[in-house]
């Protein structure tokens, strides 16, 4: 009975750890999800129950290894990690910017009739909401195809924080984020591949002098590590509604932490137009400022207010 | 076979005297041929002039000054310390002016963009496209042959009617009924000019500063920018140089100036020694970014700046980022979109003063609306303002703010300048 009962035990706590570790990787990789992060929080709780059974059935093994050398080399193996881990020094970080997760945020985009709203939480002390008001173009039957993201100040992409429900469409409807989004997994890719971080695969912008701009961990502009010392970063989106043959818009809005605005309107940046790389005859998507081939689609929206409590 | 003293025979002696001559051939046509017009009185170092218009300084404002006021029927003397026009663009080898364009339109032209457009035609480049929104603000500058526009400036001078005095500097202005009278020397030469109109274009408006008028200046300048290039290939008209900040590099007066142009070579030597690379290219002197502004009859503020104010005497536009240099670096802060800054007449004109005009960096602004104001195309569009009034002023026998601000805007807008306001 006490065989099966340990079995029982270490069979439960080898499958918790397996729903522990696919989770871990999951919060890592993907973008905050209340379901991954509550699941992997709560087996988490079961796994520490489970983790006392086994600690109780197998406590005589457990007292021979504590009497080893081995403890103390264990010991001292995972106290390196947990401070190396701790202290972030610059490997670690370059690994942490891979995650697609910023920590505990909370995002939610929701489209109503009058128009847009999106929150996100990347903290417990800084809340964004992005609201975008309809104007007279804008028909909720056909939702417009929305896109938003961050870019430093080199105008790459660092972060997609809403991305249209139907990719495939959107991407198509949203070609200049889409082109921002392959570039930048094209970096990250060539980074991967010669083992160098993103600042240093991406070109940055080097001719203005001091530009603080070379990192690509979001969290670095979002929520830096030195508050007194922020960098400056875009909120961008693209708007397209289905089916007035017009091209899509771009907004955006610089943001900085060093002098924070509660409230920002974004500005109309222009809209995307193909051209080639005359060097590479690379597709190359560029924004043109608006022109006489636009008229509903510039009352899409009538405004779109950034609200940040940085409290 | 005949053997002449030297053990060389007469075949030997044609061959190499073939060569040779073809050797010096090759030399020949390597060098062409032109003779410069017999000044006259060369000898004598005293020479007068009477014009309407004296243009000191031919950097960016300058020259197009000049060149204006030529246009317009002024008799107009420019003198210029250097050896060419351009200043910064030429001689600085910031051969990258801007910005013309705003928001998708082009808000300064004029005879600075008919030079700028003309270089870069003739050196087969490229001409931005306004109508691209640039990600980064320095998108939009024209790169042009930095050569080619010293010297088409030079030709459209001569075409004005304006006469060009090198190597010359104003020792001392004295007041006159009717103007001035400048005395500038140079090498062998000392020039007494009278004139009715002075245009400053100094850029630390020395001038204004030898008639005693007050100017502005801070306890620390912006850093000056040594171009050069180092290793690779020198792309005239494309690509920028490599550029080496020169931390307290002051244009205040020769002595300040030597300093900075010395302690960028020093540091270049340096760097060729330590690099061990060809220096392809090196400019004769340090860009300066700022000494003295003058205090006009009105200030522009950051703020009159950022906010695209339009002045009721507003003669031209500027546009650049707030681009304040400082010893870490610059940041610079882009305008809102849709703002475009403009220069009012009256801070052009130095306060309580009358004939006398300035443009170019010297323009009356606070220091962070100066950071966006003193880059060349905004210069050339205060140039060109300032050569108009001059000459009305002149004509007219009044002073620059007299004129009435309408026939100002006409005349610039009949020389292709565009002009805040209604049309």
């Amino acid at each position: 009975m006490k065989k099966h009962q340990r079995s029982f035990v270490s069979l439960l706590t080898a499958l918790s750890f397996v729903v522990l570790a696919v989770t871990g990787i999951l919060a890592f990789a993907r973008p905050f999800s209340i379901e991954v992060v509550g699941l992997h929080a709560l087996m988490g709780f079961v796994f520490v129950g489970l983790i006392a059974l086994h600690v109780a059935n197998n406590l005589n093994h457990l007292s021979q290894y504590m009497r080893t050398k081995v403890l103390w080399l264990t010991l001292t193996i995972i106290a390196g990690l947990t401070g190396f881990f701790l202290w972030q020094p610059g490997p670690i970080r370059s690994i942490l910017a891979l995650s697609q997760n910023l920590g505990p945020a909370i995002d939610q985009f929701e489209m109503k009739d009058d128009g847009l709203v999106y929150h996100y939480s990347p903290g417990p002390h800084y809340k964004m909401a992005l609201t975008i008001r309809a104007g007279k173009a804008f028909d909720a039957t056909k939702p417009p195809h929305v896109a938003i993201w961050l870019e430093n100040a080199s105008f790459y992409h660092i972060k997609t924080l809403h991305e249209p429900d139907d990719l495939a469409v959107g991407r198509a409807a949203l070609p200049y984020w889409d082109f921002k989004i392959r570039g930048w997994e094209e970096a990250k890719r060539k980074a991967q591949e010669s083992g160098k971080v993103l600042s240093e695969q991406l070109e940055v912008d080097g001719v203005s002098g001091a530009t603080q701009n070379s990192s690509f961990d979001p969290a670095d502009y979002i929520l830096p590590a030195d508050p007194d010392n922020p960098m400056p970063y875009r909120l961008v989106i693209e708007i397209d509604q289905p089916g007035d043959d017009q091209p899509s818009l771009v907004y955006s809005v610089e943001i900085d932490n060093a002098a924070p605005y509660a409230f920002q309107l974004l500005d109309l940046v222009g809209y995307p137009k193909r051209e080639e790389d005359g060097k590479n005859r690379k597709e190359l998507w560029t924004l043109y400022f608006v022109d006489e081939q636009f008229d509903s689609a510039l009352t899409l929206i009538d405004s779109a207010l950034l609200t940040i409590d940085r409290n | 076979m005949n053997k002449n003293e030297n053990g060389t025979d007469r075949r030997d002696f044609l061959q190499s005297g073939l060569l040779g001559t073809a050797a010096a051939g090759l030399a020949i046509t390597s060098t062409s041929h032109v003779t410069a017009q017999t000044v006259p009185d060369a000898a004598e170092p005293e020479v007068t002039n009477e014009v309407d218009v004296l243009v000191v300084g031919g950097g960016s404002a300058g020259h197009v000054a000049a060149i204006q006021a030529g246009r317009a029927g002024a008799k107009t003397l420019i003198v210029e310390r250097n050896s060419q026009l351009g200043g910064t663009t030429t001689t600085g080898g910031v051969a990258f002016p801007g910005l013309f364009d705003a928001w998708g339109k082009q808000v300064i032209a004029g005879i600075g963009w008919e030079l700028v457009k003309e270089s870069v035609e003739l050196d087969g480049g490229q001409l931005p496209n306004f109508a691209r929104v640039p990600q980064r603000h320095w998108e939009n500058q024209v790169h042009v042959n930095q050569f080619l526009y010293a010297i088409l400036a030079e030709e459209k001078c001569a075409q004005a009617g304006v006469e060009i005095a090198y190597y010359e500097f104003p020792q001392a202005v004295t007041k006159t009924d009717d103007g001035w009278q400048v005395d500038c020397v140079g090498f062998g030469t000392k020039r007494r000019v009278r004139c009715k109109q002075i245009i400053d274009c100094t850029g630390g408006a020395e001038v204004v500063g030898m008639l005693g008028f007050p100017r502005l200046r801070e306890e620390e300048r912006q850093p000056g920018s040594y171009l050069f290039m180092l290793g690779g290939e020198r792309a005239i008209g494309r690509k920028q140089l490599h550029r080496l900040y020169v931390h307290g590099a002051d244009s205040t007066n020769s002595r300040t100036a030597t300093e900075a142009n010395m302690t960028g070579r020093k540091s270049v030597l340096a760097r060729v020694r330590k690099e061990k690379k060809r220096l392809m290219h090196l400019q004769p002197e340090t860009g300066f970014r700022e000494s003295y502004r003058i205090q006009g009859e009105t200030l522009i503020s950051v703020n009159d700046y950022t906010s695209g104010r339009v002045f009721d005497d507003a003669i031209s536009y500027a546009f650049y980022p707030v681009d304040l240099h400082t010893k870490t670096g610059v940041r610079p802060k882009p305008l809102k979109p849709g703002k475009v800054p403009t220069i009012p007449l009256s801070a052009l004109i130095p306060k309580g003063s009358r004939n006398i005009i300035v443009a170019g960096r010297c323009v009356s602004s606070d220091r962070l609306a100066n950071s966006g104001l003193r880059v060349q195309a905004s210069c050339m569009g205060m140039g060109q303002a300032a050569g108009v009034a001059a000459t009305l002023a002149a004509k007219s026998g009044t002073t620059p703010l007299e004129v009435p601000l309408t026939e100002i805007h006409a005349l610039l807008r009949e020389h292709g300048q565009i002009v805040p306001g209604k049309a």
